[in-house]
């Protein structure tokens, strides 16, 4: 019997949006995928490594270490662009070269160029190569990607609103407030105190994109023109929500320019706009402090 | 339409020549001080880049000055700078001061048409030579700091040739002909050789500085790091000015892009792809003035700075693979002149041992 090739993924930056179509991708592709667990303290230690990074990618690096030894590839591509005339952020570009610089003995890197900002060929280039890395042809490559991307679904996409709750506008990178060690469970705290929670994955691209069309200057970050497009359509929509809470990682480069952005918005349209910032040193009790002053707030402003 | 523009280095110098030639009416934000830095950390975000805040800084005293058109860049990203001036416009228009911005993106297209927007009347023979001026000056100020940084650590009395830079600045700025522009920089060129009288059989360290162009050029923000290091007898490179700048993303001129090449090349084994800004070349001319035994390499950057910090997380590898030690200094609105001297002067002494030693 032969043994199929183990392939670690991280659960961490842009496994949130793909990691089920990678994973399904690699599986069809004959390997035995092993994801990293949900974040930990300890993966917060190992991420340490780096210095000056942002939380997310301290996480991405954390879980790496917590995989490399078990696995025989690691699956960590650069996607540098996922549309036309758009980046990712610096630092998800040159995470393969980080891990390389600072994990000695590092399995071998499936660490294919994803490039969509001029055209999409890179995306076929890149399935092609990777099925290549596996032994498999083009053709069957193909067909795999095609069969992961037509099975993916992991975020939720759309919202169902109860009239009589509040609405808040949780607005942030999915690595942020969709991991639980890093949003320190934000999405069901809001909930239990009654909130109804949308996030940035919860508004079409269509709408995200035709909201952003007020800022003067398009934002070449795909996550931060999907945020700031949400952000703008939830405050500008006929039942605009109650409030907005941007959450961000303490030294996240595009979110320092796009929280002020939606700051400026939310001001003008006197929406309460609440600008949490979270690092590793962030304690729960104070974040659930300034959470409740806020949501408190909300429910005064309703009944006056 | 009264112009002004953000300072970095020299740059005011060029652009007040290409603006006043263009016919229009300069007003330069006050030299960087203090108070810049105060104007523009208490109205930028707090987690955003120094050179936002600086040169947000710039534009608030510059329109308190009387400018009512301010120029300035955009970008493409994926660094932050493309999407500076979109902000600050809406900053700039939340404390309530009219104005017109002018954003050049890197595109001919725009560059024409915000020329045309600045100079309607002038033919293009008339912005031609507006141009050619100002690239000049870019040259020649360039030309003439290099030379003054080689001049620096080797000279007896200390403070004769930044007194030369001084006086070579002042005749560039006044300079409105070519020939008058190349009669100073000559002039300066000469002086710098004959008249400075050099330390008989010095050697001194060799370091260069990598990293995030702002920084590096602009001394009030990296507390006067070049002049510093020549005065603690160190000559200085820097790898980035603002003719490399030009002549490389602007104009794309085929030696700079051999060039470009040549150093991804060199970048390739510890960072596969452009990450924005300069982080690319960080690396690059890490590996490269290793290879050309220069003693070290100072790596500066403002904090949280996107390209630099993933640069600097690899620095440390090729630091030890190429066998040169490596600084990182990231500045930001605390950065402390003891604080950065002590750091330099350490690195100083490490890199005196190690040439004592012979370690390499």
């Amino acid at each position: 019997m032969v043994l199929a090739v183990r392939i670690g993924l991280p659960r961490g930056l842009l496994y949130y949006q793909y990691g089920l179509v990678w994973e399904n991708f690699l599986r069809e592709l004959g390997a035995e995928v092993v994801v990293a667990g949900d974040t930990t303290k300890a993966t917060l230690d190992h991420g340490s490594v780096l210095d000056e990074v942002c939380l997310p990618v301290k996480v991405y690096f954390g879980h790496v270490y917590e995989l490399y030894k078990k696995v025989d590839y690691l699956f960590s591509p650069r996607v540098i662009s996922v549309a036309a005339g758009q980046y990712t952020c610096p630092k998800i570009i040159g995470m393969p070269d980080m891990l390389r610089s600072n994990i000695d003995n590092l399995p071998p890197v499936i660490n294919v160029n994803v490039n969509l900002r001029q055209n999409n060929r890179s995306l076929y280039e890149a399935i092609v190569s990777v099925g290549r890395t596996l032994g498999r042809g083009a053709i069957p490559s193909l067909y795999a990607w095609y069969r992961a991307w037509k099975h993916r679904h992991q975020l939720p996409t759309a919202y169902q609103s109860d009239i009589k709750r509040q609405r808040i506008g949780l607005i942030g990178h999915s690595y942020i407030i969709y991991d639980r060690q890093i949003s320190m469970n934000i999405i069901n705290k809001l909930r239990d105190i009654g909130f109804d929670v949308i996030t940035p994955e919860m508004v079409s691209n269509r709408q995200a994109t035709a909201a952003a069309k007020v800022l003067g200057k398009k934002i070449f970050w795909s996550n931060s023109h999907h945020m700031a497009g949400a952000a703008l359509a939830l405050m500008q929509s006929a039942q605009p929500v109650n409030g907005l809470i941007f959450m961000t990682s303490f030294s996240c480069g595009p979110d320092a320019l796009i929280g002020e952005l939606i700051n400026q918005r939310a001001q003008s349209l006197n929406i309460p706009c609440l600008l949490l910032t979270v690092d590793e040193h962030t304690a729960e009790a104070g974040f659930i402090t300034r959470l409740e002053a806020f949501t408190d707030m909300l429910v005064r402003r309703k009944r006056s | 339409m009264i112009i002004s523009f953000p300072h970095m280095g020299a740059l005011s110098i060029v652009l007040q020549a290409l603006f006043t030639s263009l016919g229009r009416k300069v007003i330069l934000p006050p030299a960087i001080s203090k108070r810049t830095l105060e104007l523009g950390v208490k109205y930028s975000p707090e987690a955003v880049c120094l050179p936002f805040k600086i040169t947000l800084g710039n534009f608030i005293e510059a329109l308190d000055q009387g400018a009512n058109t301010i120029v300035t860049c955009g970008g493409v990203g994926p660094c932050r700078l493309g999407y500076y001036a979109e902000v600050q416009k809406g900053i700039l228009q939340g404390l309530g001061y009219e104005f017109e911005m002018i954003i050049i993106e890197p595109n001919l297209v725009n560059i024409i048409n915000n020329v045309h927007r600045i100079a309607p009347k002038h033919s293009l023979r008339e912005i031609y030579s507006a141009f050619r001026l100002a690239l000049a000056k870019m040259n020649a100020l360039d030309s003439i700091q290099r030379k003054v940084q080689t001049v620096r650590p080797r000279e007896i009395t200390r403070g004769a040739s930044d007194a030369l830079w001084k006086t070579a600045m002042d005749e560039i700025n006044t300079a409105d002909t070519i020939p008058a522009l190349r009669t100073a920089w000559y002039d300066a060129e000469h002086k710098l050789d004959q008249e400075v009288k050099l330390k008989a059989g010095v050697n001194p360290l060799r370091i260069g500085v990598v990293g995030e162009i702002y920084v590096m050029l602009e001394p009030f923000v990296n507390l006067d790091l070049v002049r510093r290091l020549g005065q603690m007898g160190v000559e200085v490179h820097t790898t980035m000015q603002l003719s490399n700048y030009v002549n490389g993303h602007l104009f794309r001129k085929s030696e700079y892009l051999e060039l470009f090449k040549h150093l991804t090349n060199l970048a390739r084994p510890y960072l596969g792809h452009y990450v924005g800004g300069h982080g690319l070349k960080s690396i690059a001319y890490t590996v490269h003035m290793g290879q050309q035994n220069y003693d070290g390499m100072i790596h500066v950057f403002p904090f949280t700075c996107m390209p630099e910090v993933v640069a600097k997380n690899i620095l440390p590898k090729v630091s030890n693979d190429v066998n040169i030690p490596v600084l990182s200094l990231a500045y930001d609105e605390q950065s402390g002149e003891a604080g950065v001297v002590t750091r330099l002067e350490a690195f100083i002494d490490l890199l005196e041992y190690r040439r004592s030693t012979n370690t390499y």
